[in-house]
């Protein structure tokens, strides 16, 4: 449909860009609509997800990077659901399940919500925590200071504001394509393992099973659903803007699995260093006599980047999605005195994850492992509403609800993610099962 | 519709087109679910959307016991 209609001048509004040409126009409008798409890809690339594709690399290689090819389509075709859902009613998804599924339903996937956010968001400040440590910052400081700053981001009253500054922080992840071209990688050899799905030489581990599902459920995570559907709706987008917001969600899922595919290269450069990984942080410190100073420091900043992306990313989604439900007034749009409620979850979010992280001996691995498995288990259900709504022709119409190829693709996407977190449920819950029954083998 | 691209003739000689940001922009109607109640859901739905719950609260249930354990409570 021709979005282009003729209208008079005094209906344009005052804050109007004039462009010369048709094409300027396109890009202008693509540059005022994008936002939620990219955010939501990029803040994805969050602590837990640099450490689970550092990893890949650094134990596996390049072995891994088609897992990354085919999480492409998925990561798209779910959250491009969300953005028709989103610009259709222009409601969070929160309150579409409380209003369509009613309070039983919504208060489980809002109790859920806000539990696996929560631990998501100690992980992100565990992972600041660490990597301003290998700076010679004590946590005491830092964490604090971090928790600051995040809570200034979103109290600016202006939606805009706080989506620039994101976008900027999203668009420093280019830098691991610098860390990249550094480590100059056999290009043939990773072409190769991204179309051509191999696994590591040697016998299928659990370890690899694990870590196989650890990347998908890093890369698709139910916070996506609740904070692009909020996003759209606070941003306002309109029926005209969906192939633009679909287009900003394909260039932002395009955009995050290459970071996703650098941080796994980053991996497997220290690899062949003879670094053992445990954190990222540890294998900046142990890469910089090889790699230099300036590539350790740049691993530990986009390590807190990401950090910080996926905390502001994730705490607002636990806002958008409590306020919708409570009925609150719950936009970036409004200031702390017109919106306190919205903004009172979102900083409490924050400082109770900080909280968490400056308790001394906290379990920290055991509550990153948990994320890791509760996002898993909690995925396919979010997404079972989701299939649920855009089915729901009395609400969306045919316009905007799915078409049979999209429940095709979207329930088998769901039947994968099902089996992926059941499997992942088990080996964090029963490390040695699969071993017992013989399925694979053990590392070491 | 409101419309976020308009093509103006600013004067006889000119063709000009305008872009308005969706915040700067009209609100438009949306699909609104206000007044469509609870979606109906077959028994079929239900059960499954039930069975689902138990099995995820089972196995939120088995991941404290674990995470319990790790931490050395039990």
């Amino acid at each position: 449909m021709n979005n282009i209609t003729k209208m008079n001048q005094e209906d344009i509004s005052s804050k109007a860009v004039k462009v010369k040409s048709k094409w300027m126009q396109r890009i202008v409008n693509f540059l005022m609509v994008m936002g939620p798409g990219l955010i939501v890809m990029e803040a994805d690339n969050d602590a837990g997800a640099v450490s689970t594709y550092m990893q890949a690399g650094a134990n596996y290689g390049t072995h891994l990077m088609w897992v990354l090819l085919l999480l492409l389509p998925i990561t798209y075709f779910i959250q491009e659901m969300i953005v028709r859902l989103g610009i259709a009613t222009g409601q969070g998804h929160a309150a579409l399940i409380y209003k369509r599924f009613g309070k039983w339903w919504g208060a489980f996937s809002l109790g859920d919500l806000m539990i696996v956010n929560f631990l998501t968001i100690v992980t992100e400040f565990a992972a600041i925590s660490l990597a301003l440590q290998a700076f010679g910052l004590e946590p005491l400081y830092s964490v604090p200071v971090a928790a600051l700053a995040l809570v200034t981001l979103v109290l600016t009253g202006s939606y805009l504001r706080w989506e620039r500054t994101v976008i900027i922080l999203c668009f420093m992840d280019l830098a691991w394509f610098c860390l990249v071209y550094f480590s100059s990688p056999e290009w043939g050899t990773v072409l190769q393992h991204t179309v051509v799905p191999t696994l590591a030489d040697g016998p299928i581990t659990s370890d690899l099973i694990f870590l196989i599902i650890a990347i998908v459920g890093t890369t698709i995570a139910p916070w996506q659903l609740f904070f692009q559907q909020s996003c759209i709706a606070d941003k306002r987008l309109r029926f005209s803007d969906i192939k633009t917001a679909q287009m900003d969600t394909f260039l932002g899922a395009c955009f995050t699995i290459l970071v996703a595919a650098a941080m796994m290269l980053v991996g497997d450069y220290s690899n062949s260093f003879g670094i053992k990984f445990e954190d990222p942080a540890q294998m900046a410190l142990a890469i910089a006599p090889f790699a230099g100073e300036m590539f350790k420091n740049a691993i530990l900043l986009l390590m807190i980047n990401a950090a910080v992306l996926g905390a502001t990313a994730v705490s607002l989604s636990s806002a958008w999605a409590w306020g919708e439900v409570k009925g609150w007034e719950n936009s970036l749009q409004k200031s702390a005195k017109e919106a306190p409620s919205f903004y009172a979850t979102y900083v409490l979010c924050i400082l109770a994850a900080a909280g968490v992280v400056l308790i001394p001996d906290a379990p920290l691995q055991t509550i990153i492992l948990s994320v890791q498995v509760l996002a898993g288990l909690m995925l396919p259900s979010a997404i079972i509403f989701l299939q649920l709504l855009l089915n729901d022709k009395e609400l969306l119409g045919e316009r905007f609800a799915n078409k049979r190829w999209n429940n095709w693709i979207n329930w088998t996407i769901v039947a994968i993610l099902f089996v992926l977190s059941l499997a992942l449920a088990v080996q964090v819950i029963l490390p040695d099962f699969f071993n017992d029954f013989g399925l694979f083998t053990t590392d070491g | 519709m409101t419309t976020m691209t308009n093509q103006v003739n600013i004067n006889s000689n000119e063709d000009c087109f305008y872009v308005i940001h969706p915040l700067d922009d009209k609100h438009e109607e949306k699909c609104n679910p206000d007044n469509l109640g609870r979606m109906p859901l077959s028994p079929a739905v239900k059960y499954s959307l039930l069975s689902l719950r138990i099995y995820l609260i089972f196995m939120v249930g088995l991941v404290i016991y674990r995470a319990m354990q790790e931490m050395g409570i039990f």
